[in-house]
């Protein structure tokens, strides 16, 4: 991407926000109340399940389930960005990958937002902060990094096969279900299948970037930080090569 | 800069018929596993062309003859399956291929500007500054904080003009856009692309009025079904397209 295709990726990120929050009735607040309905319901009925006090699985929950929600955003978002561009891509010579980024970069200042103000509210729940959530931005980093590749890869997908998006939808659903953020991974016996299926599956080490400094008050394990960069580094180089691939093709597919 | 604008080698592109099945994965996997070939369509067959700096080409040809899609890949939107297209990257180039120069339709039309302003590489202060001049041109002072969408298509184009007008081209690509918009506009459009064009731009343009074109082209080009039958002087080229009727037989 040159200078001008970042100019404009600003640029159109920027009028996307707005228009985005131009005619809603509730506006930014509603990036607090999502999350926070969200939180609420599923808080009731999965800290029994855990075997937690209400207060605690709350923040369990949320340090796990707002980066994700951002995560299915960005890569929900990012499917059809390039298809929905033909008003672009057909009239002048733009760069493909201004479309999905524009979107990621929509999708993290909301995130962002979110976040802020989720854990403001969290504040009053939890008995003690300490130091490790000063890692949190860092810890952004590699979630930003995955939904982006994973989200480059969708968007190259979707533009070729128009049928793909029910095949995100399900696989967003399955890792969600199977990956620690609605339950501890400490539910499962040590050796059993369930462990062993989460030691393989990269989210938990995404997840545990979030849990271990905001709900266990510890540092991300050397592991956790290794496998979450691997896994952004891995799907940030599948998602630009593919849309490198494509883009001489995606005329003739918009 | 370099000595040519554009330098096209051997250019073809072809589109696949069937599009809109060919566009699911179903469809996919059920032609792969049939080894079904995918019909195309060759929408230009081994063109070659030059542009010199300050040429005014026209190019004629029937509908579906390639002038659009030649168009296309001159303004780099197109990338060609097989050939090679080299383009001066020092110019600025400006298509105006369909309404709008990259419009988004539920931005303002000021929001818009700012948009294809950015994706022409100019600042947003400088497309600011100019803004009321880009909106005076266009005569859509009411309106240019409403969507575009909601526009007429006349004004869509006004604006679209204006500001295609407005970022000093060094390159104009033009395809059959003026059509559009009522008879004062257009005069006013084509006296600052006469203006343009005095000044020395570059300049291409795509339409099926041979006496428009004869009157700004200092060059015509014909393509038949893809292929460029003929490269000339206007009033030649112009005069062997009509008594072919714009058919050319090898």
């Amino acid at each position: 991407m040159d200078h001008t295709s970042i100019r404009f990726t600003w640029t159109y990120a920027i009028s996307q926000l707005r228009l985005k929050y131009r005619f809603t009735a509730l506006g930014v607040v509603w990036n607090l109340l999502e999350p926070l309905l969200y939180l609420g319901v599923l808080s009731v009925v999965f800290s029994y399940v855990n075997r937690m006090t209400l207060s605690d699985y709350a923040v369990f929950l949320f340090s796990a389930l707002v980066p994700w929600r951002y995560f299915e955003k960005v890569v929900s978002g990012c499917t059809d960005a390039i298809v929905q561009g033909d008003w672009l891509l057909k009239q002048v010579p733009a760069s493909p990958f201004s479309l999905p980024l524009a979107r990621w970069i929509v999708a993290s200042a909301e995130f962002g937002f979110s976040f802020a103000a989720v854990a403001l509210v969290l504040a009053l729940v939890k008995d003690r902060w300490t130091v490790h959530v000063l890692v949190v931005p860092l810890a952004a980093v590699p979630w930003a990094m995955t939904a982006l590749g994973v989200g480059l890869c969708c968007a190259t997908l979707f533009t070729f096969f128009r049928d793909v998006r029910p095949l995100v939808q399900i696989g967003l659903m399955l890792a969600f279900f199977s990956a620690p953020i609605l339950f501890t991974p400490h539910l499962f016996d040590q050796g059993s299948v369930q462990a062993r299926l989460l030691a393989w599956h990269p989210l938990t080490y995404l997840a545990a970037l979030f849990q271990k400094p905001i709900h266990d008050g510890a540092w991300p394990a050397p592991i956790d930080w290794t496998v979450a960069f691997a896994a952004a580094a891995a799907s940030m180089a599948l998602g630009v090569a593919s849309v490198r691939w494509a883009r001489p093709r995606f005329y003739f597919y918009l | 800069m370099h000595a040519r604008v554009f330098d096209l080698q051997d250019v073809s592109v072809s589109f696949r018929r069937n599009a809109i099945e060919a566009r699911s994965l179903k469809y996919a996997l059920a032609s792969w596993l049939r080894g079904q070939p995918r019909p195309a369509f060759a929408a230009l067959s081994g063109v070659s062309l030059s542009i010199a700096p300050g040429e005014r080409l026209g190019i004629i040809g029937r509908n579906g003859a390639g002038k659009s899609t030649l168009l296309r890949v001159l303004a780099r939107v197109i990338t060609p399956q097989r050939g090679r297209v080299a383009v001066d990257p020092a110019r600025r180039i400006v298509p105006l291929l369909e309404l709008g120069v990259g419009f988004h339709p539920d931005l303002s039309g000021a929001e818009n500007c700012r948009l294809a302003g950015a994706l022409l590489g100019l600042p947003r202060a400088r497309v600011d500054a100019r803004l009321d001049g880009i909106v005076r041109f266009a005569g859509i002072d009411g309106f240019v904080h409403e969507p575009v969408k909601h526009l007429s298509s006349g004004m869509y184009a006004r604006l679209a003009f204006a500001l295609a007008f407005d970022v000093e081209p060094d390159v104009l690509l033009v395809d059959e856009v003026f059509g559009v918009g009522d008879e004062f506009f257009m005069e006013k459009c084509l006296a600052r692309v006469d203006a343009l064009v005095a000044g020395g731009i570059t300049s291409v343009f795509v339409s099926h009025n041979l006496d428009f074109l004869g009157t700004r082209c200092s060059r015509f080009v014909w393509l038949d079904r893809g292929r460029l039958v003929m490269d000339g002087d206007p009033a030649t080229v112009a005069r062997a397209y009509r008594e072919r009727r714009g058919v050319f037989e090898d």
